[in-house]
């Protein structure tokens, strides 16, 4: 759908100004005469080829009623929205306001840095089927 | 006393609401702007210029109503009338009238 949403939106885009453009240069060759119509219909049309680019590549709305809300995490999970380290823990290095320090990497470079909160979810099935397995690491 | 025992046996998300809430107005100021163009370059005045507008932003709630509800407002507003409908209209109005006689100024006149 962004791909859908950036292509309305550019083909709007390139509309409305050829419209502007034409409608300028009318008024400055008749200047009492009104728009004519085909310039009218590529404005409204341009108008409307926007909004719908617009309004298609705006972010998905999310449920707001508590049940719908989580079950709608816990079957797709909370991954894909930032970094994700191999070990299953987000980065929460987008909002950090100390980032211009370079500290990710910790002081001198040697430990972890900034961890985020573990997927518990992931690490339990992790465990299971460590256990199905039969314990063999 | 009947919403407040409906709002304690389905709770709603706040962040959910407020991102929702973000989204629409964030349509809304984009678009609202982009009909200021069309209303200025298509020489309106005065109270066409608002119909214009407000059949505008008519259409562009159908369109989320379409696209981005899915024909289920009331999944992810809580007053699906006022919020999805009705809201921000009229915080969009001033940038609409701003870009109107901006462009209105340049192409007419």
């Amino acid at each position: 759908m962004p791909f859908l949403g950036t292509a309305l939106n550019g083909a709007g885009l390139i509309f409305l100004t050829h419209a502007v453009y034409s409608t300028h240069e009318h008024s400055v060759a008749f200047a009492a005469s009104p728009v004519p119509l085909d310039i009218t219909i590529e404005l409204l049309l341009s108008i409307f080829l926007l909004s719908a680019g617009i309004v298609l590549s705006s972010p998905d709305f999310k449920p707001i009623q508590w049940a719908q809300w989580s079950g709608k995490i816990s079957r797709e999970t909370r991954k894909g929205e930032g970094q994700w380290t191999r070990e299953g823990e987000e980065f929460l290095s987008e909002g950090d306001p100390y980032a211009f320090l370079g500290l990710d990497g910790g002081i001198g470079g040697k430990s972890e840095g900034r961890r985020g909160f573990w997927d518990v979810r992931a690490k339990r099935k992790e465990y299971e089927e460590w256990v199905k397995s039969g314990g063999q690491s | 006393m009947n919403e407040e025992r409906e709002l304690a046996i389905n709770p709603i998300v706040q962040t959910s609401v407020q991102h929702n809430t973000q989204v629409v107005s964030n349509i809304r100021n984009l678009t609202a702007s982009l009909f200021g163009v069309a209303a200025g370059t298509l020489g309106l005045e005065s109270y066409p210029g608002f119909v214009f507008y407000l059949v505008g932003t008519l259409i562009v709630s159908g369109l989320v109503f379409v696209f981005r509800a899915e024909g289920k407002p009331s999944e992810y507003f809580h007053r699906p009338l006022g919020d999805l409908w009705g809201g921000d209209v009229f915080s969009g109005l001033s940038s609409f009238v701003l870009t109107w006689t901006l462009f209105y100024g340049l192409v007419r006149a």
